[in-house]
């Protein structure tokens, strides 16, 4: 009867040193917190320099991919794979007429922000360019003086895989060229 | 008397919500805890991009593209100034023509290649192929910082021996 009764005068367990530890523990632990994920892409140096001319392709031999990509204000341009992206002949332009760019604005005329580069088409695109080059990675980015440095990653992203395709691998080794002078 | 023995007995306080609370923060915290050395300083003149990309940061010389200023390891090196597109007509952040040394940016290149040359001294006396100086260099940058700025910035730290540019963004969800 004795032990029963001392049993029932002393149910609290002190919990004070506990407190004490986790009380330390979480102003550290918030110090040491991160509450963004970052990450890096990687890039090499850029070649500074006019952009250098793509030489005309050979009929007899499969020509080497020199893939860019021009990032202005009034769309996205690929340059270096003509011939999968005009599967019926490159369109014709008037001598001195401003060409348009390969991929326009979804609003039309100068793009308003991100969103309105049209990067579902692109990714299209650059998957149709890698089927036929399965082995190339180098991508070379073009961008005007005054793109947005958004712009620029939200290609390298495009660029790098297609994750409505399993993540297929399409270019992940991007260049920054020196862009238009 | 009787009052003082009253005080006495009230001395116990219930923490045991409290610990629920605490116990629920502490895991909340170690989830979130993260050992790794690279630290933005998010502000109205540093936003970075979201991005898809993947691969952790690693230790390196720090530069820092903000709206107004560029750092490098956290010190101000250089003071940007906003200039109007003449094609355009928009305002847009630009290095001072003083700054410019060619296509340099004079200041900047000083920086940078003290850093590069301390790096380099630092590998070459500790014998460990981990410490040796790789070019890396980690550029946190605004999202709304035009081309410009940044391929002067590049081509200065390429310059100064930095040819691995590492760009910092956040991660996408």
């Amino acid at each position: 009867m004795a032990v029963k009764r001392k049993a029932i005068e002393d149910p609290d367990l002190n919990l004070t040193p506990i407190m004490n530890l986790v009380t330390i523990l979480i102003p550290f632990l918030i110090m040491a917190a991160q509450f963004v994920q970052l990450s890096v892409i990687d890039s090499t140096l850029p070649a500074i320099g006019p952009p250098q001319e793509v030489e005309p392709p050979k009929p007899d031999e499969k020509p080497p991919l020199q893939l860019s990509i021009a990032l202005t204000g009034t769309g996205l341009t690929i340059l270096g794979a003509d011939s999968i992206i005009y599967p019926d002949g490159k369109p014709e332009f008037a001598e001195g007429e401003e060409k348009p760019p390969t991929l326009p604005c979804k609003s039309g005329g100068s793009c308003q922000n991100v969103e309105d580069y049209d990067w579902k088409t692109l990714r299209e695109k650059l998957n149709l360019i890698k089927d036929e080059y399965p082995d190339d990675e180098n991508v070379i980015l073009v961008p005007n003086s005054d793109t947005q440095y958004e712009i620029i990653v939200r290609a390298m992203d495009t660029a790098r895989d297609d994750p409505d395709a399993d993540n297929r691998t399409l270019f992940p080794f991007v260049v920054v060229a020196g862009g238009a002078m | 008397m009787k009052k003082a023995r009253r005080q006495e007995v009230d001395t116990n306080l219930n923490i045991n919500s409290m610990m629920d609370m605490m116990t629920i923060i502490l895991v909340f915290l170690l989830k979130s805890y993260s050992a790794t050395d690279v630290s933005v300083a998010p502000s109205d003149d540093l936003t970075l991009p979201f991005s898809s990309a993947q691969k952790a940061p690693e230790v390196a010389v720090n530069l820092v593209l903000e709206q107004g200023r560029i750092l490098v390891d956290g010190v101000p090196v250089v003071t940007l100034t906003k200039q109007t597109d003449e094609k355009s007509g928009k305002e847009l952040v630009a290095v001072p023509e003083s700054e410019m040394q060619g296509q340099n940016i004079g200041e900047l290149y000083e920086v940078l290649y003290e850093k590069a040359e301390q790096a380099k001294a630092l590998g070459d006396r500790s014998n460990n192929p981990d410490l040796a100086f790789k070019g890396r260099i980690l550029l946190q940058v605004d999202k709304e910082m035009p081309y410009s700025v940044l391929r002067s910035v590049m081509y200065t730290a390429g310059q100064a021996q930095f040819g691995e540019f590492k760009f910092v963004v956040y991660k996408q969800e």
